[in-house]
């Protein structure tokens, strides 16, 4: 199964921002977490982080020419403002899932409304930095259809 | 071994799960969604104690006094018919309850409500409540793989 795993903005700054709310381990721990996770069973995770939203839409893109299985998304603040990643994301026919670190809508009002949750099948909030790698160990579990 | 206790309850409607194959959920029943959580605690070395009521009031209270009782939740609120259905503030009481005594607690759907139904999701403190919707019953795999390993962290 090949897996993209996309996070949006300040996502880089992982383990130094607002550690309280988003945890101490970094991007790269949990990359490589969940890299060495999926390998054992012989599935590949790109994981990509980028603080531009025309980035993240032509990483979708390149999902649905690659005919990726399965995307993970963070969208991070872009999740409450974008319209062209819910667009590109209802064009990927693959799996999609949307994660969070923290759950979003325990907190400021702005983050209550996502334009990711209404173009993905499944949402996933609120786990911590763990979220990722349960994530990517459930979705080969899932009966879902290669793309 | 963990001799660590997970309460499993689910709110009115889930006693019949067929509506949920219209929704691309297939061979969803009780029973089945029962044994997945047991076959997914027993292999963690988890107790589950898988609860089902329609009666709102009744399945809150059942909560409210089981807080000291478990070590970590997972809540499906699921509603009759829509979010007026759903007693948020009350479930936000529980939750609180919960969260106070730092035990994990997890909500799960079995739809995605953001896509399938016109469902909020539940509130609590800001740090106490995971939220997992659209997996089907995978997604109480998951809440249950989460609860064990903050279990396992503390």
């Amino acid at each position: 199964m090949n897996i993209y795993v996309i996070n949006g903005p300040n996502i880089n700054l992982l383990g130094t921002r607002e550690p309280e709310i988003y945890g101490k381990e970094t991007l790269a721990d949990i990359a490589i977490d969940c890299q060495e996770k999926a390998s054992i069973d012989g599935h590949v995770v790109k994981f990509m982080q980028s603080n531009y939203e025309g980035e993240i839409v032509e990483w979708i893109q390149d999902a649905i020419i690659q005919k990726v299985d399965a995307i993970v998304i963070n969208a991070a603040a872009y999740t409450h403002t974008s319209i062209a990643i819910h667009d590109a994301l209802k064009s990927y026919s693959g799996y999609k899932v949307e994660l969070h670190i923290s759950n979003p809508h325990l907190r400021e009002s702005f983050r209550h409304v996502s334009f990711v949750s209404s173009a993905v099948d499944a949402v996933v909030a609120g786990l911590g930095a763990d979220g990722y790698s349960h994530a990517i160990d459930l979705l080969p579990e899932l009966p879902i259809q290669s793309n | 071994m963990s001799d660590k206790k997970l309460l499993i309850i689910n709110g009115p409607g889930l006693s019949d799960l067929s509506n949920y194959s219209e929704l691309g959920y297939d061979d969803l029943s009780l029973d089945t969604l029962k044994q997945k959580c047991i076959d997914a605690c027993d292999g963690l070395g988890l107790e589950a104690d898988f609860r089902q009521n329609d009666d709102e009031p009744e399945l809150l209270s059942d909560l409210i006094n089981e807080v000291s009782n478990f070590d970590a939740f997972i809540i499906n609120p699921a509603g009759l018919s829509n979010s007026s259905s759903i007693d948020y503030d009350a479930f936000s009481a529980a939750i609180t309850k919960i969260s106070n005594q730092s035990k994990p607690v997890i909500e799960v759907r079995i739809e995605n409500i953001f896509k399938q139904s016109d469902s909020k999701p539940l509130q609590g403190a800001e740090s106490g409540l995971g939220f997992i919707s659209g997996l089907g019953k995978y997604g109480y795999v998951l809440a249950i793989q989460s609860i064990n390993k903050k279990l396992s962290n503390q």
